[in-house]
Order: C-alpha cells, then structure tokens, then sequence
C-alpha cells in the first residue's frame, strides 16, 4: 500500500503490520487511539517516566532514547514497521533498518494541521479505519466549532507564548504558534524568523501582551496530584523584574500548560485551555477539562487525573 | 652604575605611564560601552527618556532602565571583569597561554553543578540553588587541583594536566545528565549554556559583584610575585617567592571569581582566556597593569557583545556566549598577525 508520510515522500507499506516499534508518546499515543497497542512490541524508552498514563504498556521492551534508538535493540524485536518523527532519528535509521527488512514510517502526529490525515494514514495501514474516522470526527468537530466562533471574533488579544526555555518565544513553525492562531490569539513573536527565538524581558513589556501562555514539561502531568508546580511557575512569571507593567501580569492572564496538553494528538485540548483565557466571554461553556476527560477516557481507555495547567488567578481555588 | 639604575627606572616609569593611559583609556571605553547599552533597548526610547527614567520614577520607563537594562549592563561588566581577571591570574601561575578558567576545568565544573541544581530542583526559578551549585562545584575542583598538585609538588604542568582531565570528567557527567533530563530541563540547561544575562537582577549583581571584587585587591597585591614567577618557578624561588603557596592562593581566588562570573550568567568563557592576551599584546606583562587591564578589557568585550547580540537582530537575542566569540577572535587574530615581537 502507498502512503504519503511527514516529509511529502510516497512510500511503499507491505501489509499486514503485526509488530511495531514506536519511537515517540505521539504515535503510541494514537496506537491506542486506533486500539492497536497490542500490536507494539518496542517502545522509546523516556515512556517509563509516565508511568500510570501507559498502563501496561510500558512493560513493553524498550529500545532506547526516541532521538537516538539502539538499533541493534529495534532489529532484535523484527518488527514490521517502525514509526519515527520525520526528523529524528536521523536518515541513518531507514539504512540500517532496511538491511534486516524492516520498514520506516515517519510521521509527524504532533502537528494540529496535519494529525487528522495522519492517524487517517496509520488507520489504513492497520486496517483500524473505524477507530481513525471516530477521532478524526470527534477532532474535527471540536477544531470546527472553535474556528467558527474564532472567525467571528472582533478582537485578537495580543500573546505571549514562551516556550519551555525561560524568555525563548514561539515564533512562527512552532506548534505554540500555530495553536495560539487557532485559539484566536495574535503572537506577539509573529513576525520573527526562528521557531524559537531568544527575545529580552524588555522587549517582552514593551510589547505589552494581554494574554501570556508559558510551556512546562514535568515529565509527567497525569501523575501530578494538585496544580502546585504549574501555580510556581505561573507565580515566578508575575514576579519577572518590571513584568508589572505588563498587561496580562497586571490582570492576571498568565497561565501555565503542560506538554501532554501542548501540541501532539491532544494539542486540541491546549487549544480548548487557551480558547478559554483568550476569549472568556466567547466560549462561556466551553469546558477544557471535561473536553480532556472525554479524550482520555473514550479513546485512550484511561480514567482522567493529574494536573495540567496553572490556575487561572480569577478563578483560583474553584 | 648609579646612571644605569636611574635610566632603568625612568623607562620603567615611561612604560608605566603608557600602560596607566591604556588603563585609563579602556576605563573609558568601558564607560561609554556602558553608556550606549544602556540607551539601546527593544522598547525604542529615546536619549532624553532614558536620561529622565535613570534620575526619577516615570512608571514604566524607570522600571525598564532600573529593572532589565542597568541590572543586565552591570552584569555583563562584572562578568567580564571576572572572566578576563581569572583568565589572567590562571595564566600568570601556570605560565602557560593556554590556561584559562576553561581549561583548568573549574568553568565545567560550575557548569556541572549548575546543571545538577536544574535536574534536581526542576529548573526555571532556582537562579539562587543553581548559583550555589556553580559554585560550590567549581571549589570542588579548584580543591580537587589543589589536591593533586600538593601531592605533585604543585609543578604547572600537572596542574594543567589535572585541568584538562577534570574538564573532560565534568563535561560528561554534564551530557549524562542531560541525556538523562527531561525536556524542560535540557532546555534549561541549554539556556544556561549559552550564558545569558536576561536573569541578572540586582541581588544576584550584589553577590557576583562580592565574588568577583573581593579578590581582587588580594590578586593585585601578589602582582609583583606574578611578574617574578613569570621567569620559572626557580627564578621565582631564589628571589623569595613561595611558589607554591602563590599558585594554592591564586587558585582558590580565581576560582572563586570564576564561580561569581558564570553561576548567574552561564558559560560565557571564550573571554577569560582572549581578554588577558589581547591586554598583554598591548602594554606586556607586568601584573601590576595586566590584572586590571585585563579585566577592563574582559568587561568591554561583554558589555559591547551584550549590547550587539540583543540589537543587530532584534527582537531576537543571540545567546551572549556566541557573540563574543564573534568579536573576539577576529580581534585576536588581528593582534596576532599584527604583533611584531613574541610577547608570551
């Protein structure tokens, strides 16, 4: 079977896929989606720290870090096909792997704009169509019924995405980017060049933001017990030196989201939280949580706990 | 004879007075470095908004100028007054070019208990914990020197030696780390690697400014003993230098300088081993002259790196550490081709 994967190419698929190798929590993540975790016999190894969220799949054999896999460990499993980002590993891996026969698919599953052609993509190939269109639809909806309102918006709050690094924005080609845009937002980081630009704290006042949004990864979110951590770090941003002067410091519209939520197949839930900060009187009904709560139990088989962004500090303590 | 001594001292005195005016001359470049960083910034405020935000409260402009641009300009001085001090005082003891606060491994050192700080605490807003770790592990391998070259007779090679080897043992254990790290804390570490001033506040300038300057004046004083060691340890010896009670003390402080230069700013190295050279190539060797030149020239090299690195592609930042590379090295290869004698 022919398919077009993450880097435009169209590249031949032998089916039926019975054994996979996931490099990345994206593309396990979907697996389940498309209840085929049965089928994955090796898995990045950086999994183990979301214990509780994979179930029993982390007991699965490992086979090393997702940039840079042992490939001895991926052959030894003879999977079928192993499924990588479009830009790690390197090329290498399609070399070795095809010296004992096994296919690489790469796809890039943490991109808004192209998941749902994506997990379309891995349905077919894993004869799992009914389970992709059920996603698919269900995110589709949920992207449609907040664009449409967004169309309609008169305003486009300025904001500040900072990514995981301290005073590192996301620019444009950065998934914060795109689901700032999505959630109606207007980057202040829009016109520059890089994905992830250094900026000063300076410039960041001087652009005087409504809204800012900052990234964090603790490893892993669904293990959290309370908002504490994301409340720390929400709070060392409103005590930057001189951020007083900014506006979303002064009217509290600083918020913190976790990676699990912030692109890849749940970006959409991260878009659901930013929809909210950006445009309250817009979406008075829109409920991120139980948006996240669906997700998790319908298509992940997984009940919904943890922790995934700070609290709003208008409504702390709900 | 009497004549021979009186003509010695009179070209001392001459070549004292021209390195005093390139003392000066670089305090006053240093100044209108300053000066100028100081009127640039991203929200385009013009000379007399700056002038009247620097003497009086106008909100939001005096918090800019008190807040984010003096904090980051003092920083980028005191660092790399720092830098180019230690730089030279590593080379005056060791009597070797190379020798930095680099390639004694005491930079990897800090950096590696910066690095542990982030992965222990979680990273982000510890600057406090991840200046401690700096610190405390650039003493550990000052002490670790120490150690071996005790038991080695302190001889400069073996000190260098045990540089390289512990420079090269903590930049693995650092890889390891972040190899280990997750994705927030390799992106701190990352931050930190690339040094930058954009955390500098002015309780974090109040202790690297303690850690720097302290030593300094201890430093100065030794500078005769410098100038003597820079002939061989016997020279120095026979003319009464305890050698290797010069390069234990010279170590400790220099390390504790180099702790205050790069535990709030990250690795912005490159400067303590070219400012001492380039300071050298001008007005020679004598330490009296050199200490503080070379700190004088360390901090105008930051400080105008700095200023290019946030205004030549702004709004974006190019990462402090790689702008003085930038401007450093053309600069000392310049010197290098231009030089007409051996000055090492």
């Amino acid at each position: 079977m022919t398919v077009r994967d993450a880097l435009g190419r169209n590249i031949e698929v032998s089916l039926p896929i019975q054994r996979i190798v996931a490099l990345n929590s994206d593309v396990l993540e979907v697996l389940r989606t498309l209840k085929a975790e049965d089928r994955v016999v090796g898995v990045f190894s950086e999994m183990v720290r979301e214990r509780g969220f994979w179930g029993a799949l982390v007991e699965r054999p490992k086979v090393g870090s997702w940039r840079d896999p042992d490939l001895e460990a991926i052959a030894s499993l003879k999977p079928d096909i192993v499924i990588a980002y479009s830009r790690n590993p390197g090329p290498l891996l399609e070399k070795k792997m095809a010296l004992f026969g096994i296919q690489v698919l790469r796809l890039d599953l943490y991109k808004v704009e192209t998941l749902e052609q994506e997990v379309q993509v891995l349905g077919q190939l894993l004869g799992r169509e009914k389970e992709a269109a059920l996603f698919c639809d269900w995110h589709r909806r949920h992207i449609e019924m907040i664009r449409e309102k967004i169309d309609g918006a008169l305003t486009r709050p300025s904001v500040y995405i900072e990514s995981y690094t301290d005073y590192h924005a996301a620019g444009p080609g950065s998934g914060g980017h795109e689901m700032c845009l999505l959630a109606g937002g207007r980057n202040i980081a829009a016109g520059l060049s890089i994905p992830y630009p250094r900026v000063t704290p300076e410039w960041v006042v001087s652009r005087n933001p409504e809204v800012i949004v900052k990234a964090a990864a603790y490893g892993n979110g669904y293990a959290l017990k309370d908002r504490a951590p994301f409340n720390r770090r929400r709070d060392a941003i409103l005590h930057r030196p001189a951020w007083r002067h900014i506006a979303a410091v002064a009217s509290g519209q600083v918020h913190v989201m976790d990676s699990a939520i912030w692109t890849g197949p749940r970006a959409i839930i991260g878009i659901a939280y930013m929809v909210r900060w950006i445009h309250p009187a817009l979406f008075p009904d829109l409920n991120p949580e139980a948006l996240h709560r669906e997700y998790l139990e319908t298509f992940q088989g997984v009940s919904y706990r943890g922790a995934f962004v700070s609290d709003g500090l208008r409504e702390a303590g709900r | 004879m009497n004549n021979i001594a009186d003509d010695l001292c009179r070209g001392y005195k001459a070549r004292a007075d021209a390195r005093a005016l390139f003392l000066a001359a670089a305090f006053f470049l240093l100044l209108t470095a300053m000066a100028i960083g100081l009127c640039i910034g991203a929200s385009g405020m013009e000379f007399r908004e700056v002038i009247a935000s620097l003497l009086k409260d106008t909100g939001r402009g005096h918090s800019i100028i008190w807040m984010l641009r003096l904090p980051r300009i003092v920083m980028a001085m005191l660092v790399g007054f720092g830098m180019g001090l230690a730089g030279a005082v590593f080379q005056a003891i060791l009597r070797n070019p190379l020798a930095s606060p680099f390639t004694l491994g005491v930079g990897s050192a800090a950096g590696f208990g910066a690095v542990s700080v982030i992965l222990v605490f979680g990273g982000g807003f510890q600057t406090w914990y991840i200046a401690c770790g700096a610190f405390l592990f650039s003493l550990i391998s000052a002490a670790l020197i120490l150690a071996v070259a005790k038991m080695k007779r302190a001889s400069s090679e073996t000190m260098i030696l045990t540089g390289i080897a512990q420079m090269f043992l903590f930049s693995s254990l650092t890889s390891l780390l972040q190899y280990m790290g997750t994705m927030e804390q390799v992106h701190e570490v990352v931050f930190w690697f690339f040094g930058s001033l954009s955390k500098a506040g002015w309780r974090e300038i109040g202790l690297a400014a303690a850690m720097i300057l302290l030593p300094f004046p201890a430093l100065l004083w030794r500078a005769w003993d410098f100038n003597l060691l820079s002939s061989g340890d016997e020279s120095a010896l026979a003319l009464g230098v305890n050698v290797k009670r010069l390069r234990m003390s010279a170590v400790v402080a220099a390390s504790l300088v180099t702790a205050g230069g790069i535990c709030f700013t990250g690795v912005i190295g490159f400067v303590g081993l070219v400012a001492p050279h380039i300071t050298r190539m001008v007005i020679g060797n004598d330490h009296q002259f050199l200490l503080p030149a070379s700190g004088l020239v360390g901090a105008l090299i930051v400080v105008f790196a700095d200023t290019l690195g946030r205004t030549v592609w702004a709004p974006q930042v190019i990462p402090i550490g790689i702008v003085t590379s930038f401007i450093g090295v053309p600069f000392f290869f310049y010197l290098l081709m231009k030089r007409t004698r051996e000055y090492w």
